[in-house]
């Protein structure tokens, strides 16, 4: 018999699992790292293959009562979407570009609005997005997928975007639970279909003061520079500084809690039919992941300016000799190494950053927020029956050569 | 024996099942019945966390998955089934290295070769009207950018339309008049600068004006930039600077990074490209000066005195890089017969307060 099957435990739930992640950090490292490193000869095209590696890593190590989920999309599929979306978006830039000009023509930046229309299509692309990596997941040999439209979700989606600018953030759990609400219930796992229970008053309850601290903190800053402004001009520049860094902090400082509250809220409202899902992430549970990446991001940047200092140091003539070529117009061997080598620096610089950035906000929240669920009526699935097909990856392609971020 | 699980791709049932391999054939059954085979060929490992070994079977339309849990088990498929991974891993990322570094090879050249080619050949083609539309625009950019004044003090602004006046019909004699149209205005910005926008327009900023110590020297400048009108050099540089942005922005502007090395590489590219069009621009100046009967090398005084007293910006990335090569061009243009001045002193110095007087 399966050796895995996990025996009822929580105290107040009744039949519920908890789900498990067993992924090795030292796996997900050097995945990462080769996969940064291919970006380089690649100039980048080795994205779609690293972000599905990275999701098979992600989905595979995640298990509830001991059954593992599966990715089974492919990085061609990916590259496939990404250049149907450079089709689709030829065009449009072309017209963009045109209509750009004629507006320029009446008005110095006129243009602006313009910028809307690729608004309009990234949050598309989001919801699309989201409708792919669905139906490349599977669990029990069944596949999640997604009906509703990406142009119904981008008008809600802008909607409460006003709405959050409108009321300085106040909106914004409103706009969360909606949201995620019209995504939950347009998904299904086979034939079950999804809902979203969370309100947008229970997140409000647990972060107002989130956001009333934050506020607070802005217009505690600002009215400490009116201040100083008419009382002593002459430092209105250091306090500034210092009243921007204090705003910063604090903004830094909440962000995790802000997270970790907002993730438990969202985990929490999930439903498939009768199966249900329980999550005891604590407010804190994230300060210690930022910490590290904190951490190892000034450790890398410290290791990285040593080494090139050194480096620097050993190859100034080169450097020397290049930036002498160069501010004369000249182009040979000197000018090239020099190039190639500041490049090259600069490409380590920024790859480091997202390796370190990838391991802790991608798999070191992903593993916090995994281990502090519970799900229960797990049995309720097994009436589940396969349905939906697999969809493009075109709204990915989208997101991503507009520069949005849909996430892992 | 049994030690795996099978879900049949229909339901999400979880299925106990009891699972025998042989060297064709891996055999599924549940509680004594037969479920399916699956040829060993065929069949392939799936993601799974340490401990599970998940087989699919390759072709099959449904996800069904089988998660055999006892490790005897997992050895003997193992050893069947050969192709467990199907294709060898390595050669495939070694393919993936290799198409990914041909498409940015051809991104790159078609950076480097095309787009300025490209851009050449397009710029004729654009009509006049169109070009001065795209004027409109970029003037409005400007404007915005170093301040919307312009400078237009009575007789100093009659004084410069008598020198531009001149220097039109020495640059572009009769046959060329009509389909350049070309507009000279003084703008009060500190920069010492002249810039040619797309569709005729020319500012020489009023730090220039202020550098100059004679009326050759503004003339020499002034006809460098009729040059980049009468060569449409502004639209080429914007088509090409569009077609380059557009390229690499939407294919590799998503690389960590690349996005402003890329920039960086194409600000250094656009310099080198300009410097052939300043150079055509040059030998513009020096033709009309000379036809004028006035030195172009006063412009390349004026340029290098600048250059030598506030030089902050790096020459390497500025738009008018003065080199020992473009002093020594210009210089070479002296005229035979010498030519009356192009403007009277009194001329020249309502000209030189042309932003005090308004």
């Amino acid at each position: 018999m399966s050796a895995t099957s996990v025996p009822a435990t929580g105290p107040a739930l009744s039949k519920s699992s908890p789900l498990y992640f067993s992924g090795q950090g030292g796996d997900f490292f050097r995945l990462l790292v080769n996969g940064s490193l291919l970006q380089i000869p690649t100039l980048g095209f080795y994205r779609f293959w690293l972000i599905t590696k990275i999701r098979r890593h992600l989905w595979s190590s995640t298990q509830v009562a001991g059954e593992p989920f599966e990715y089974t999309g492919t990085a061609k599929e990916l590259l496939l979407g990404f250049l149907i979306a450079i089709a689709i978006l030829t065009p449009i830039y072309l017209a963009y570009a045109i209509l750009a000009f004629a507006l320029e023509e009446q008005h110095a930046l006129a243009s602006a609005p313009l910028v809307l229309i690729m608004y309009v299509l990234a949050h598309f692309g989001v919801y699309r997005a989201r409708r792919y990596r669905a139906t490349r997941t599977v669990f029990r040999g069944i596949r999640f997928w997604m009906k509703g439209r990406g142009w119904a979700y981008a008008a809600r989606a802008i909607l409460w975007d006003v709405a959050t600018v409108l009321t300085l953030g106040l909106a914004l759990p409103w706009a969360s639970a909606s949201l995620e609400r019209y995504r939950m219930r347009h998904t299904y796992f086979g034939t079950i279909q999804g809902d979203f229970v969370g309100t947008g008053w229970v997140l409000f309850k647990r972060s107002w003061w989130t956001w009333a601290l934050g506020l607070a903190g802005l217009v505690g800053g600002v009215a400490v520079m009116i201040r100083t402004a008419k009382s002593s001009p002459d430092t209105v520049n250091v306090m500034g500084g210092i009243v921007t860094l204090g705003v910063l902090l604090i903004i830094v400082g909440l962000a995790p809690a802000v997270m970790a509250i907002k993730t438990r809220w969202q985990l929490e409202g999930l439903r498939f039919g009768d199966v249900a899902v329980a999550s005891n992430l604590s407010i804190g549970a994230f300060y210690g992941t930022f910490i590290k990446l904190i951490l190892s991001s000034l450790g890398f940047l410290l290791a990285f300016g040593l080494v090139v200092s050194l480096g620097g140091g050993m190859f100034a003539g080169i450097f020397k000799r290049s930036l002498a070529q160069a501010s004369v117009g000249g182009f040979n061997a000197y000018t090239v190494a020099g190039g190639v080598g500041i490049a090259l620096a600069y490409l380590v610089l920024l790859l480091g950053l997202g390796v370190i950035q990838r391991y802790f906000m991608g798999r070191g929240l992903w593993e916090r927020a995994v281990q502090s669920l519970w799900v229960s009526n797990l049995d309720a699935l097994d009436a589940a029956a396969a349905a939906g097909e697999p969809v493009g990856a075109t709204g990915e392609g989208l997101a991503d050569a507009l520069d949005f971020s849909v996430g892992i | 024996m049994t030690g795996a699980v099978f879900y049949d791709g229909a339901s999400a049932r979880r299925r106990s099942v009891a699972v025998r391999v042989t060297s064709s054939s891996v055999d599924i059954e549940e509680a004594g019945t037969w479920i399916a085979s699956w040829p060993c060929g065929r069949v392939r490992r799936r993601d799974a966390p340490e401990g599970i070994l998940r087989l699919m079977l390759d072709g099959e339309p449904t996800l069904a998955r089988l998660d055999i849990l006892d490790p005897g088990l997992q050895t003997a498929i193992r050893t069947q089934c050969r192709e467990l991974d199907g294709r060898n891993v390595g050669e495939r990322t070694t393919r993936i290295v290799l198409w990914s570094m041909a498409a940015a090879l051809s991104v790159v050249l078609c950076v480097i070769y095309l787009v300025p080619v490209a851009a050449t050949r397009l710029t004729p083609l654009v009509p006049l009207s169109w070009e001065q539309h795209l004027g409109r625009a970029v003037d409005n950019q400007v404007k915005l950018l170093a301040g919307d004044k312009v400078c237009a003090g009575l007789p100093g602004a009659i004084a410069l339309a008598t020198l531009s006046d001149r220097l039109r019909r020495a640059a572009m004699p009769a046959a060329g008049t009509s389909d350049t149209v070309v507009d000279i205005q003084v703008l009060d910005a500190a920069v010492p600068n002249a810039i040619a926008l797309p569709g005729g327009r020319i500012y020489l900023f009023r730090a220039l004006l202020d550098r100059a110590e004679s009326v050759d020297e503004i003339a020499g400048v002034l006809a460098h930039e009729m040059g980049h009108v009468r060569h449409r050099d502004g639209l080429r540089k914007l088509i090409q600077a569009g077609g380059t942005s557009y390229l690499a922005g939407l294919l590799l502007g998503d690389v960590t990074g690349g996005g402003a090395l890329v920039l960086a590489s194409r600000m250094l590219l656009d310099s080198a490209h300009s410097r052939d069009a300043e150079t055509a621009a040059d030998a513009f100046a020096g033709q009309t000066m000379t036809s004028l009967g006035r030195p172009a090398g006063a412009m390349a005084q004026l340029l290098a005195r600048i250059e030598r007293n506030e030089s902050k910006i790096p020459a390497f990335l500025s738009t008018h890089p003065v080199t020992e090569q473009r002093l020594k061009a210009l210089e070479q243009f002296v005229p035979t017969v010498q030519g009356a001045p192009l403007l009277t002193d009194e001329e020249w110095r309502a000209l030189k307060e042309v932003c005090k007087t308004s």
